[in-house]
């Protein structure tokens, strides 16, 4: 595969000897750098996908802005007429609901909770995953049997029915405690991928190179091994997010979670129960925040995809050197 | 080999036993403990008081006044031989609320997940084809807007339009008030013309991320050296796309089945509260609103159960289809 | 390109009895920008070992796909591929049809690819591939399978339990051999090998080449194998060919190349090549590298890196030149090039040491 940019110089092939040893730290982070943070965001940032996903989100985020500096106002109970439709006034241009709530006001101020639940899942998820996944597959033997017991049990748990037991028991009123909550078994199957990527890169040679030279587990794990989980993590991580934006809402509007807190799901609920399923008229109260949550989890499944691509080699390589073949330059170099 | 299903068969067993310690654990946490709310409704119904935790023992297998330990022996050996305990809301014994619950969750999930495959699969294959093509271009964009919107807002969308609006399907139940059940065609119908609106939101939104999928497989299988070989070797195209790219696509799809099984079990608990379609999840929904912990505890572990299973059916079967899985690894999941 | 170009890229390589012959191969991507095999011109002597010697990206696999017509797309071959099934037979494989060329591909010219697991699908017994491959060729199929269990027995496999076994129940080696044998299930006349030996450790490829000259002899199979690994290459082959940046810089004789090779860069590679024996001084690596296909500079390609190179080698393509015994040479300062560099690997010794320090 050519994972490589430039061609080997497979024949001068002891000429890259004795470079490696002395490049400074400095070198060295600015390298990282370049590899892990520029490249690709500038293939991430031409990927259409990752650009859609990445102004959607930003304009969720400005939404979280307006309300968390109060910029506009907060929803209350009969602050305008009832059911007004959507575009009809511009004082309440989404409309209002049956008790009188501005329907825009209510979808803005759900939306910083929403954020800081879905970042409290998806960093839970993907934190623990990696802690699992590493040491299973690094330290392998006993640990390893353990843990993967441990999370084969818990993906036998259905997610959705623990995590209302798990409510209905704790009632937690903390976005970021929701979030994990929602996420508390998500973490098993991610673990168990993680696992067998780590698996095979601890047999990769440079990682065998540092366990020779005496290296200790943690340095190996932090230094080696992570850094090369990490385009995995982060796509994961990305739909644990959306994982929790589908999970939250959906019990928010079973009514689940408790209503204190401002979620569209929350919203949806009232309109459900309120009766917009039998008219048109009150047919915006549920459809505004079925938009939101649908551009939500759809800026973060095209950030998803978008980011897939720039870590899959193959797409990546496909994508930046579209000049030069798959085929034209793929001889093996593994005899030299 | 054998050996391996031993284990695997095992461990079935163990963790059904560790859900249910489990369940067992967290009827404890609950707010009020698990007898207050029958305790009230016995002495409400005028039970004498010095009877009441008899009355309790009787009904839900556990001595409320014996030690923890002795509780948890109780609960799992009635639980083993099925027996659940009766529903406080209900009135009947949980496991044959259950049993009747249980064929039309089983139903909806089972349907939906087989559509979900093969369309997602064709569709998946046929973008692979022609990848790149107009036809390609527009089913990944329909597919990604489709895996962006949760189940449950088309469920409340198509119960708005489909029944509520136009009248076409039933908006709630299984079968109709006046049919009886049995292998009737009346019956078939009105179960199915119930379960179409549900098994219509659960596959919608699923087809496009397994289409997604089995394209992205199938144009790396499409990369690899063996099917070029097997062009140089004059197969025909359609050996080559049946047994040489799809075979191997699907694979690794089989295998994301058990999880979207999980998360499709679990997704009942809303998606039959949306249509009071009264299945398994429907049921664990009623029974954590009216505070009936037997009947919760009763569903969870069945639809613990239910999901250890597929995953084991699917775990052995997966070794039949896929050859190199050496039945030696544990690796199976 | 005009006739007198192309008789001046025809090469008097000595080659009495082609079976097939390559002339003006070129490979184009992106509508023709980009080159990855750039005028090639060579031919195969019926029955030959002809060994093809080419770093990484030199362009070989292409060289090895256009022999088939199988060009990966969206890469797009012109110039002619003639294959002449005999003496008085001419046939333009460019020119076949649809099922000629599935006739052609296998049965006539076969090929084996490098990497022997990724040429077998992993979910499919070896066995089955046999099969598919004889029922696609409207072969009798247990006649066919017969054929491959005394195959797979010259490979020195256990035809019965390799045929009942999926790929990676094989090692790489009986992978390999049992590539060769499906590659050989038609009774091809000729055998396209690309880096068959590349994955295996040292001891499998010795062994693997003694087995494919008793097949050569055994079933009168032209061979083209092609690979980095000149020694390799050089313990077996009959004639070979140097390729460098998609052209080819030299071929000829086994014992000219190793012994009197004309191109600097032959020479380079022969001294670069790591030798048991040679000391490590000894072994020097090529300066510089080979250029990308989209940036092949004007004139002799090689010039960057030559030592030799001089304004009229940047400014000019060298044409092919006869230096005797069909030993031919596309390079300004060959005969330079032969007094100047010093072949470092057998100062005093000729070719024929060479093969005998490789086996």
């Amino acid at each position: 595969m050519p994972t490589e940019t430039e061609d080997k110089e497979s024949v001068s092939w002891q000429s890259d000897s004795g470079v490696s040893a002395d490049v400074t730290r400095g070198e060295r982070l600015s390298e990282f750098f370049e590899e892990r943070v520029r490249k690709p965001a500038i293939v991430a940032w031409a990927d259409r996908r990752t650009r859609i996903g990445l102004v959607i989100l930003a304009f969720y985020i400005g939404m979280a802005v307006v309300a968390v500096f109060d910029l506009y106002r907060a929803p209350s109970t009969n602050q305008a007429p009832q059911l007004i439709g959507p575009f009809e006034s511009w004082a309440y241009p989404l409309g209002t609901t049956m008790s009188g709530v501005d329907l825009l006001s209510l979808i803005i101020h759900s939306t910083p909770d929403i954020l800081l639940m879905i970042i409290a899942g998806g960093v839970w998820a993907t934190a623990i995953a990696v802690l699992v996944g590493t040491l299973a597959g690094y330290k392998g033997g006993m640990v390893d049997r353990v843990l993967m017991s441990i999370s084969d049990v818990v993906m036998a748990i259905p997610g959705l029915p623990l995590v209302i037991i798990l409510a209905v028991t704790f009632n937690p009123k903390n976005p970021i405690v929701l979030g994990i909550l929602i996420n508390i078994s998500y973490w098993a199957g991610l673990g168990r991928s993680l696992r067998s990527q780590v698996l095979t890169i601890r047999e990769d040679s440079y990682v065998e190179a540092s366990r020779t030279m005496g290296v200790g587990t943690p340095r190996i794990i932090l230094k080696d091994i992570i850094p090369n989980l990490m385009p995995y993590v982060t796509v994961n991580f990305v739909f644990a997010a959306r994982y929790v934006v589908f999970a939250s809402i959906g019990l928010f509007f079973l009514g689940v979670l408790p209503y204190s807190v401002q979620n569209w799901g929350v919203t949806l609920n009232y309109a459900y129960s309120g009766g917009a399923l039998l008219t048109w008229e009150a047919a915006h109260w549920l459809l505004f925040p079925m938009i939101a949550i649908m551009g939500l989890s759809l800026a973060l499944i095209l950030l998803g995809q978008g980011m897939d691509r720039v870590f899959n080699p193959r797409v990546r390589t496909r994508l930046a050197e579209s000049s030069e073949s798959t085929r034209a330059t793929d001889d093996t170099t593994e005899g030299y | 080999m054998g050996h391996y299903y031993l284990r695997r068969t095992a461990r079935v067993f163990v963790t059904i036993w560790l859900v249910a310690s489990l369940s067992f654990g967290l009827i404890r946490l609950l707010p009020g403990g698990p007898f207050t709310l029958l305790r009230a409704n016995l002495l409400r119904q005028g039970v004498p008081a010095s009877e009441v935790d008899a009355r309790i023992a009787n009904l839900q297998n556990i001595r409320p006044n014996a030690p923890l330990w002795e509780q948890y022996f109780d609960y799992m050996f009635a639980a083993a031989q099925g027996n659940l305990g009766t529903s406080i809301s209900l009135d009947e014994p949980v496991s044959q609320v259950i049993a009747e619950a249980v064929p039309w969750t089983v139903f909806i999930v089972l349907v939906s997940t087989i559509l979900i495959f093969v369309f997602g699969i064709l569709l998946g294959a046929i973008q692979a084809y022609w990848e790149g093509s107009r036809f390609d271009q527009l089913v990944s964009g329909v597919s990604i807007t489709l895996m962006s919107v949760p189940f449950y807002v088309v469920a409340v969308l198509a119960l708005f339009v489909f029944a509520y609006q136009f009248g076409w399907f039933p908006p709630a139940g299984t079968i109709g008030p006046t049919v009886e059940p049995g292998l009737t065609p009346e019956f078939v119908l009105s179960a199915l013309k119930h379960a179409v609106l549900p098994i219509f939101s659960y596959t919608i939104t699923g087809i496009g991320g397994q289409a997604l999928a089995m394209r992205g497989n199938s144009i790396q299988v499409l990369g690899n050296d063996y099917v070029e070989v097997a062009r140089l070797r004059g197969l025909s195209d359609r050996r080559i796309a049946t047994r040489y790219v799809a075979r191997n696509a699907i694979l690794p799809l089989y295998t994301g089945f058990l999880l979207l099984l999980g998360f499709r079990l679990g997704g009942t608990v809303i998606l039959e509260q949306i249509f009071s379609y009264p299945g398994l999840g429907y049921y664990m929904w009623s029974a954590l609103e009216s505070n009936d912990y037997p009947l919760m505890m009763g569903t969870f572990l069945v639809i613990t159960i239910a999901l250890v299973i597929g995953v084991y059916i699917a775990d052995l079967t997966y070794g039949i289809i896929d050859p190199r899985i050496s039945r030696g690894e544990t690796d199976a999941y | 390109m005009t006739t007198t170009s192309d008789q001046l890229h025809r090469p008097r390589d000595g080659v009495s009895d082609p079976i097939l012959e390559v002339k003006n191969a070129k490979v184009t991507y992106d509508g023709g920008e980009t080159y990855v095999l750039d005028n090639v011109t060579f031919s195969i002597e019926r029955n030959e070992i002809l060994g093809v010697v080419g770093e990484s990206g030199s362009g070989k696999s292409m060289l090895a796909s256009a022999l088939l017509d199988a060009i990966p797309a969206p890469g797009h071959l012109s110039g002619e591929v003639l294959y002449h099934p005999d003496q008085n037979t001419t046939v333009d494989v460019l020119e076949f049809t649809d099922s000629e060329l599935m006739e052609y591909r296998w049965a006539e010219v076969s090929m084996v690819f490098q990497g022997a697991m990724s040429s077998f699908n992993p979910t499919m017994k070896v066995g089955a591939h046999f099969k598919d491959t004889l029922k696609a060729h409207n072969r009798v199929v247990p006649e066919g399978l017969d054929f491959a269990r005394e195959l797979l027995s010259d490979l020195y496999l256990d035809p019965e339990r390799v045929l009942d076994s999926y790929p990676h129940e094989l090692s790489g080696g009986m992978q390999q051999r049992a590539l060769i044998a499906l590659s050989l299930l038609l009774e091809p006349e000729v055998l396209v090998m690309d880096e068959p030996t590349a994955a295996l450790d040292l001891l499998m490829q010795r062994s693997i080449l003694l087995l494919l000259e008793e097949i050569k002899e055994k079933y009168d199979v032209t061979m083209v194998f092609i690979t980095h690994d000149l020694p390799l290459v050089a313990s077996l082959a009959d004639r070979m060919a140097v390729m460098y940046a998609f052209e080819l810089v030299e071929a000829g004789p086994r014992d000219q190349i190793i012994g009197d090779s004309g191109h600097p860069y032959t020479r380079a590679l022969l001294n670069s090549t790591p030798n048991i024996d040679a000391p490590l001084e000894d072994m020097q690596p090529i300066p510089g590298k080979s250029p990308a296909p989209v940036n092949v500079p004007a004139g002799c390609s090689y010039a960057d890196r030559c030592p030799l190179a001089t304004d009229t080698c940047r400014q000019d393509d060298p044409v092919f030149e006869d230096i005797g015994d069909g030993h031919i040479v596309a390079c300004h300062h060959w005969q330079q090039a032969t007094e100047e560099i010093e072949l470092t690997f057998n100062q005093d010794e000729g070719g024929e040491s060479v093969e005998g320090e490789l086996r």
